[in-house]
């Protein structure tokens, strides 16, 4: 379970990212966060790992606290949580097993990966997970060469190996093409039923949202203003939620 | 309102520009460093015009070394000092090269700026600059020679630490360039900096870095034999011998190993860099551009 109570993200630059927000996720739900360009949504997905401190209130995840938390429980708390990017932030140059094993690292001490020496049980994980995603045969492929998709497949798979509770993603689909989109998300919904991952998504195509959303999150100015089902949020909330009407652009080419 | 007219109504906030106190400082600089330098290099330019006529006659005198038969004493003898001294001097450059190369993998982490602390990348810094604007030569005279006895070890420690500056610097510029969205990703996913930095940080600067090794390795070709000169061993103590005895013919034989082991080297140490260039993604033009400063 994820609980934020009354958390406010100040930037050093002094822009506000969240703006006194209390939310409650509970255990394996599909939650979709919507809003405009710099809405927030990214701030709020990252404070929940940490990567952007909290400056005020209180933010737990599974019950630990990580407001405030020292770096050691900080890596202990990212260890249960995967990650999705937009641009899949993989490390081209080496091969996707490599890639996969960074979510392992908290576990394997440095004398071993300082030097790449992989337990067999490390590399049958790694391959597990890149079975859930359907690429196992790239295993050895350099990451470099797999197409936008597979790439993000890849990152699926990293995060995975995690065996992570929570999954968040930053607008993983936002760098593919409509048909890749779909694929990709269809795999992160089958993720979050299959192996019960609370799963926390960025999205800015709305019929996306109400897809896969079994929650969806409205945010504008660092607030959260729409909080229901994907199918409570019609048009009238989009336009609620962005402050102005719909367009073509705000749907997934080819697919509403 | 004349000028307003192509204004649109509402004017939001400009965003405020950097300023340019760095780049009109450093060019100010420069001049200064330009006019000063004209200054102070009063070389005496009437002589220059000596080297065509002098100059030919000492070439004449070299080239008849290299038309004897190789295996006539003592032209055997000087084929196979001159082949063995380019062999220790091939060595020296190589062990000198992974000397500076192992030196530089820490001091390039220290010195990067999106790995270390500001103020360890600021005395990292300072450190390989003053190492960068040290010749090997300086090295070996003053900090080697007395310690280690005159020989091809201390020339090979000499290269080695004389590397560090260049390597170490470029090593931290290659960091600086990599892309950070692996790192956060690996931050991300509770991995501890070691991991971090092997397999995020190296694994994205590994292709440039043994690219600059090897043009290092290059460079360490020739600064090996000119050591050998001053007596660090290699085909630079034989030249030096030979010119002592005015061998011309020997000395011809040397220059020529030398020019062609040189050119040698360089083809195949390129070669191999450009495989590892053209496997990596990046630039060669870049990494060129980046060993121009080795
Ligand atoms: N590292 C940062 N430092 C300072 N301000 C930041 C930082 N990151 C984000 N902000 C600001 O915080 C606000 C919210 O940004 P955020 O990235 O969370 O928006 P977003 O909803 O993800 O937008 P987008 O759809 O463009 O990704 C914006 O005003 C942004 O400029
Ligand atoms: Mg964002």
């Amino acid at each position: 379970m994820i609980e934020l109570n009354g958390v406010t993200v100040r930037y050093p630059n002094g822009v506000v990212g969240l703006d006194d927000v209390s939310l409650t996720i509970p255990d394996g739900q599909f939650v979709v966060v919507v809003g405009l360009s710099g809405a927030g949504k990214s701030t709020l997905i990252r404070t929940i790992n940490g990567l952007v401190p909290v400056t005020e209130g209180s933010l737990k995840v599974d019950g630990v606290e990580v407001a405030g938390a020292s770096q050691r429980r900080l890596r202990d708390v990212r260890s249960d949580i995967g990650m999705i990017f937009q641009s899949f932030n993989l490390v081209k140059r080496t091969s996707v097993m490599n890639n996969v094993m960074m979510g392992q690292m908290h576990a394997i001490p440095a004398y071993r990966s300082l030097i790449g020496a992989w337990s067999a049980d490390e590399k049958e994980r790694a391959f597990q997970a890149l079975e859930r995603v359907g690429i196992v045969e790239k295993a050895w492929t350099r990451a470099s060469q797999l197409s936008g998709g597979q790439q993000q497949r890849v990152a699926i798979a990293r995060a995975l190996a995690q065996d992570p509770k929570v999954m968040l993603a930053d607008e993983p689909v936002a760098s593919l093409d409509p048909p890749t989109a779909q694929m990709v998300m269809k795999d992160l919904q089958r993720i979050n039923r299959e192996l019960d991952i609370t799963t926390m998504v960025n999205l800015h195509f709305l019929d996306l949202a109400r897809q896969f959303g079994d929650r969806v999150i409205g945010m504008r100015a660092g607030k959260v203003v729409f909080d229901g089902t994907g199918a409570e949020a019609d048009d009238a909330v989009f336009e609620e939620i962005y402050g102005r009407s719909l367009t073509a652009d705000d749907v997934l080419p080819g697919h509403a | 309102m004349s000028t307003a007219s192509t204004a649109s109504e509402t004017r939001t906030v400009r965003p405020e520009e950097p300023g340019k106190a760095r780049a009109t400082i450093g060019a100010i600089v420069l001049v200064i460093l330009v006019v000063a330098g004209g200054y102070l290099s009063n070389a005496d330019w009437g002589k220059l015009p000596d080297i065509f006529t002098e100059g030919g006659r000492y070439f004449s005198l070299m080239l008849k070394g290299l038309v004897q038969n190789p295996f006539s004493e003592p032209y055997s003898e000087y084929w196979s000092a001159a082949l063995g001294g380019m062999l220790e001097s091939i060595s020296m450059a190589w062990i000198g090269t992974m000397i500076g190369a192992v030196l530089s993998i820490p001091m390039g982490f220290l010195a990067a700026r999106n790995v270390s602390h500001p103020v360890v990348v600021q005395v990292t810094r300072v450190i390989l600059n003053a190492i960068r604007t040290l010749p090997e030569l300086v090295f070996a005279i003053i900090l080697l020679l007395p310690i280690f006895g005159f020989g091809p070890n201390a020339g090979a420690l000499a290269l080695g630490v004389g590397a560090v500056g260049t390597l170490g610097k470029l090593t931290a510029e290659a960091l600086e360039g990599i892309d950070p969205g692996p790192v956060e990703a690996a931050r991300a996913s509770g991995a501890p900096g070691s991991a971090i930095l092997r397999w995020t940080y190296w694994s994205q600067v590994l292709p440039e870095v043994l690219a600059f090794w090897l043009y290092r390795f290059e460079i360490n070709i020739r600064a090996s034999a000119i050591l050998g000169i001053i007596g660090a061993g290699g085909i630079g103590s034989v030249l030096s011998q030979a010119f002592r005895y005015r061998e011309w013919d020997f000395i011809g034989i040397l220059l020529f190993v030398i020019i062609v082991v040189t050119v040698l080297v360089d083809a195949v140490s390129g070669a191999v860099r450009h495989r590892i260039i053209a496997g990596s993604g990046v630039s060669d033009a870049k990494v060129e551009q980046d060993a121009a400063t080795l």
